[in-house]
């Protein structure tokens, strides 16, 4: 493994509900490399999510340390970690979120909106994202007159726009059918041979099979972590 | 960078307009309506103001005036002395106006004095008709020019004359189209009276309009018109070395001696410069003003009152694209602007249509009466500023809310 781009040690997460504390992370420690392609599994509840709100720096840890880039996460100021976000990570969310009254185009310039990206850069930034992702036909198109496919697309374009360190996926087929499932997972594939950074959480043990590793998760702990060799075409 | 997200602030304020309309309709009627408010009030006032200043330029800029007492600002009186202290002055009379025209720096003096009375020609009679008595040199100091004819002479004056000068709306109303009034025979108080001349007025505030006014020699108003005496006054035109002030001077000391006022006594009379009559309308101004300013808040609450409830809404149900825009880097600051230009946006909405409705009301009180009402600059800018500073300032707790959303929660909100 190169340099770790993700270095994390011993990392807790608690929500206290009333008097009661849930200990959604009990001491997670775990590095990951540049251009690594890793899935995260377990079952319902055993914090993935949680995980995944931590990496993409959403959220911020009761203990242990996150090192992102050789930054430690936990001591940034929520402006900060806004600039993080923008800069290093790239989210695909299950339920897609893109917003329902722009233009995928439009949707796509969003991070480079915050990134105070120049308009006229931001169009050609955003529709050769869409390219990459096979949507360069469909970008005047609002999100309900698209597939969940392409909606899926479009929003890994806004993911990649900003060209982050990282792409976060948490459950990014979880909404589609196998064969939509199947043209995302290539798409992913085709980032990752880019030299993408990829992190997807994942329930299905053949989406989880298109990464190079995977660490299962169990009670917030980490239960195995093996490499798995990407079945990718 | 900033213009692409106002913009974009912009649209999606306009679109939560269209999705929102009753709520919407509120805060844009509210605000709509203070912005009317002030426009229509700044205009109506900027016409007064302008026909004052067409008044008292076209009574040329020394002319002062003379008068039994003047009356500040609006004054209403029950007829007690207390509350009309004015009862206890005498009456100007032609006898002062002739002393102060000896006065080596008066160069001009003109009576004035009037009533309502009826005037006839031939099978046509009018009630009503402001009938007024002047001095030969009175069309210099009320304004205005004579159309067609003359007005009446000195000598016509000295002789008490039956000559009458009608205005313009008096002629259409007592002869056809296309005839000429100038010699016809006309009566009034039931005396008969030879037209000489039309007068059209200027534009004035006290020019009433659409009013049937005359004018005659003040020797013969006297002697024919039925009338409430006590009224009359004069205006004085200054010679030309001396100041207005100076002038003003030379007659309050002239008219004091005549009057046998002792030293620690007040005028019973009133010098009027126009400096003093702008004072007064001044204030009067100051009153519209206080009035605009109390209406006007009163719509920009409604409208402030709806936009936080409009944008509370509007917070909520995007709540979860708030959280997207956190993920996708947006910072707390930049999550406010969003909202507070949404907010702003609806106010300016709403005061884009009252301005508009203001300044349809300036027209129509420039087509229905004298005063040349027009829309002033400043009102716009203070109306549309107003605007801005209510959607923001009442913008700023939900835009707060938004921005204090935790990322994690706004994107599990469903
Ligand atoms: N905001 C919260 N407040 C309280 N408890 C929470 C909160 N978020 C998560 N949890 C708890 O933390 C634990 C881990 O939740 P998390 O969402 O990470 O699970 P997950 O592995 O993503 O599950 P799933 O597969 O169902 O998405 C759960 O027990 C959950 O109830
Ligand atoms: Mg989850």
């Amino acid at each position: 493994m190169s340099e770790p781009i993700i270095r994390i040690r011993d990392l807790t997460r608690h929500y206290e509900m009333g008097t009661e504390t849930v200990q959604a992370l009990r001491g997670v420690s775990l590095d990951i490399g540049r251009n690594e392609y890793l899935a995260i599994m377990g079952p319902s509840g055993s914090g993935k999510s949680t995980m995944m709100n931590m990496i993409g720096c959403l959220d911020t840890p009761t203990g242990g340390e996150y090192w992102l880039n050789g930054q430690e996460v936990s001591q940034l100021s929520d402006d900060q970690l806004a600039r993080v976000r923008n800069k290093e990570i790239g989210f695909v969310f299950q339920t897609f979120n893109l917003l329902p009254r722009a233009t995928s185009l439009h949707n796509v310039e969003l991070p480079l909106v915050y990134a105070g990206v120049s308009s006229r850069e931001r169009r050609s930034r955003a529709s050769a994202a869409l390219g990459r992702v096979g949507l360069g036909n469909r970008m005047d198109h609002r999100p309900n007159e698209l597939s969940g496919g392409q909606r899926q697309r479009v929003a890994i374009a806004r993911a990649l726009v900003n060209e982050p360190s990282i792409l976060l996926a948490d459950e990014p087929t979880g909404n589609l059918d196998s064969t939509t499932s199947e043209e995302i997972m290539q798409v992913f594939a085709e980032l990752h041979r880019q030299g993408q950074t990829i992190i997807m959480v994942t329930h299905e043990a053949d989406i989880a099979a298109h990464a190079d590793r995977t660490v299962v998760l169990r009670d917030g702990k980490v239960e195995t972590d093996r490499a798995t060799h990407g079945v990718a075409a | 960078m900033n213009v692409a997200r106002a913009l974009e602030g912009v649209g999606i304020a306009l679109d939560s307009i269209r999705s929102n309309k009753v709520r919407a309709g509120l805060t844009i009627l509210g605000v709509a309506i203070g912005v009317m408010v002030v426009i229509a009030m700044a205009s109506a006032i900027t016409g007064v103001n302008r026909s004052i200043t067409a008044m008292l330029e076209s009574a040329g800029p020394k002319t002062f005036f003379v008068q039994r007492f003047f009356q500040g600002g609006l004054n209403i009186s029950d007829g007690s002395d207390e509350l009309s202290p004015w009862r206890k002055n005498p009456w100007i009379t032609v006898e002062d106006a002739e002393l102060v025209h000896q006065l080596p720096l008066v160069q001009d003096v003109s009576v004035s004095e009037g009533t309502e009375g009826p005037v006839s020609y031939e099978d046509i009679s009018l009630k009503g008709v402001l009938i007024a008595g002047f001095g030969p040199s009175w069309v210099l100091v009320t304004g205005g020019e004579i159309v067609s004819g003359r007005t009446f002479t000195s000598a016509e004056y000295a002789a008490g004359a039956h000559v009458a000068v009608v205005n313009d709306k008096l002629a259409e109303s007592l002869f056809p189209r296309g005839v000429d009034p100038v010699g016809k025979r006309i009566r009034v108080f039931g005396q008969p009276f030879t037209i000489v001349g039309v007068h059209v007025e200027a534009a004035s505030l006290f020019g009433g309009g659409d009013q049937v006014r005359m004018a005659m020699p003040h020797t013969t108003f006297v002697k024919v018109a039925d009338y409430r005496k006590g009224w009359m006054d004069f205006s004085v035109l200054p010679v030309a070395s001396a100041t207005s002030l100076e002038a003003q001077e030379e007659v309050i000391s002239a008219l004091r001696a005549k009057r046998g006022l002792k030293p620690m006594q007040e005028n019973n009379f009133a010098v009027l410069s126009q400096d003093k009559i702008l004072d007064s309308f001044n204030n009067i101004t100051a009153g519209f003003f206080a009035v605009m300013v109390a209406l006007s808040g009163v719509g920009l609450m409604v409208g402030g009152v709806g936009v936080v409830a409009i944008m509370m809404i509007s917070v909520t149900e995007r709540t979860r694209e708030i959280g997207v825009r956190k993920a996708l880097g947006a910072t707390k600051r930049e999550i406010m602007f969003q909202f507070l230009v949404e907010a702003a946006t609806l106010t300016v909405v709403g005061g884009t249509i009252g301005l508009a409705l203001g300044a349809l009301i300036a027209v129509a009180i420039r087509s229905n009466t004298t005063i040349p009402a027009s829309v002033p600059l400043w009102s716009v800018v203070v109306s549309l500023a107003a605007s801005v500073v209510t959607g923001v300032l009442f913008g700023l707790y939900p835009a707060f809310r938004a921005a204090r959303l935790d990322p994690v929660e706004a994107l599990r909100f469903e």
